[in-house]
């Protein structure tokens, strides 16, 4: 039962209408990844162009916020990681960061994000412009006029929290919601980051740091493998083996994870997780299954999970001229080929929702090297 | 014979069947959700080359990534690839990329269950 919070993050992640997220070390690579993903998405849904101009410009800036604040320590701890989570809430778009800061800069920071959240419009240009000129806050290369600009670009207040979690440090969340000039009022939306904190919390206990809600498709899943480049370390061969793993699994979900009444018929609700785990990948999908699938599948799992590796070549080789009855959703090899390339046992959990269907979590290992 | 191209898109190869260049080569990612409706025109190209082969076919596999249902339809074009051995002479020109080892497995995999030469080449 070990999988379950696959589940957990799959109905935390919808109820709150998260997309993306990732947890790690910010690196204009990542930055780029983020925007690549965020732009296909505002793409899809046909935004206004001006709202679209404006997301894209504040995730810039609070992407590269991050960048100049986050942790710098030279072994990696998963508890510094910096976070990054995007949700669309009644047409906006909620941006959240964090990272984690010094807890004696803490009311220093508090302070100017009071200041900036009581300005008006005029004035926040005015400060804006002080701050410029006089060259205050720069310490770090210009902390408080990120964080004016991005309040200018939004429109809206800032929202945040600060959590002490050691001696010295604390976790500093931002939430940004870009709102157009034009809107009648401005955000009513609150948040009390619990959902934030609770999903963090679970990411630092398992070591995930990207997380991907679906739901998939062929497209999808291209874009999302594009962007798998920028977030991976380990040489190229493994990255590779991830990637071979990655193509299987989601085509998995595309193929035969089921998609219950309540849910967008277009494409299939699925979640996708990479993380860490004694120094090995861990892929992880969740996806609902029909309960009349279920025995098969264990079947081929178990079987796969106890074979050798000659046996489990001798399996795939049977399937892989096997042109009876061809169907394309039937390769029968995908299974055998993931528990062949990662050189480990694939984990799964089964937990059922209802008479109909289950929620399925798969996970399999890579060693990193 | 009419040569066969197909250009690449972001999840299916660039494919080039053409006798009169002499040039048979699959190339670039091949990861498409249908597998089977990708392949059928080039099955189909080789089951009419093989009525009238060149003395010599060599045949490139260049491919960067290919998913399991697509591996199925490389094993039918070996298949017939094999075929066309029997009458003239073939070889597989297989690339891998000197990291990627799952790649160099998968045509170590195809030699050993085909009766056709394969030459591995690293890029």
């Amino acid at each position: 039962m070990y999988l379950d919070f696959v589940k957990s993050l799959f109905f935390l992640m919808h109820e709150h209408n998260l997309g993306y997220i990732y947890k790690g070390i910010f690196t204009p690579e990542v930055t780029d990844t983020v925007l690549y993903l965020t732009e296909h998405k505002l793409e899809k849904q046909e935004e206004s162009i001006k709202l679209k101009k404006r997301v894209y410009n504040i995730l810039v800036e609070s992407l590269q916020n991050v960048i100049r604040h986050q942790a710098k320590d030279h072994k990696r701890n998963p508890f510094h990681d910096s976070l990054f989570l995007i949700q669309k809430i009644e047409n906006r778009y909620v941006i959240t960061t964090g990272n984690i800061i010094k807890t004696e800069n803490v009311s220093k920071l508090q302070s100017l994000l009071d200041k900036i959240n009581e300005l008006s419009k005029e004035e926040l240009k005015e400060f804006y412009l002080k701050i410029l000129s006089e060259g205050e806050f720069s310490e770090k290369g210009g902390a408080g006029l990120g964080l004016l600009d991005i309040a200018r670009k939004s429109g809206n207040k800032l929202l945040y929290k600060f959590v002490p979690f050691s001696q010295n440090y604390s976790y500093f969340y931002l939430c940004i919601i870009p709102i157009l000039e034009d809107s009648s009022h401005c955000s009513d939306y609150k948040n009390d980051f619990k959902f934030v904190e609770l999903i963090h919390s679970i990411l630092n206990k398992e070591d995930i740091s990207i997380i991907n809600n679906g739901p998939f498709n062929q497209e999808n899943l291209l874009i999302f493998l594009n962007s798998l480049e920028g977030q991976m370390i380990g040489n190229v061969g493994y990255k590779k083996k991830v990637y071979y793993i990655v193509i299987e699994m989601i085509q998995n979900i595309i193929k035969h994870g089921f998609i219950p009444e309540n849910y967008d018929q277009s494409a299939v609700p699925g979640i996708f997780l990479l993380g860490q785990i004694n120094n090995k990948y861990r892929i992880l999908t969740g996806n609902f299954i029909e309960n009349k699938d279920l025995y098969t599948l264990k079947e081929k799992i178990d079987k796969v999970n106890n074979m050798n590796s000659d046996q489990l070549n001798n399996y795939f080789n049977d399937f892989l001229f096997d042109f009876a009855n061809e169907n394309y959703k039937k390769a029968g090899l995908g299974l055998i080929d993931i528990r062949i390339k990662s050189q480990h046992k694939i984990d799964y959990d089964i937990l059922p929702i209802n008479e109909n269907y289950s929620f399925l979590t798969l996970q399999s290992l890579v060693n990193i090297d | 014979m009419k040569a066969l191209y197909i250009k690449a898109q972001e999840d299916t190869p660039e494919v080039i069947l053409d006798k009169d260049k002499k040039i048979f080569e699959i190339s670039e990612r091949s990861l498409p959700e249908n597998a089977i409706s990708f392949y059928e025109p080039i099955i189909n190209w080789l089951q009419e080359y093989k009525n009238s082969p060149l003395d010599e076919t060599i045949f490139k596999f260049k491919l960067e990534y290919f998913n399991t249902a697509s591996a199925k339809q490389i094993a039918k074009i070996l298949l017939e690839l094999q075929e066309i051995a029997k009458v003239s002479k073939v070889k597989i020109l297989w690339y891998y990329h000197k990291d990627d080892t799952d790649m160099l497995t998968s045509g170590l995999r195809f030699s050993k269950l085909l009766n056709i030469p394969f030459e591995f080449i690293e890029i």
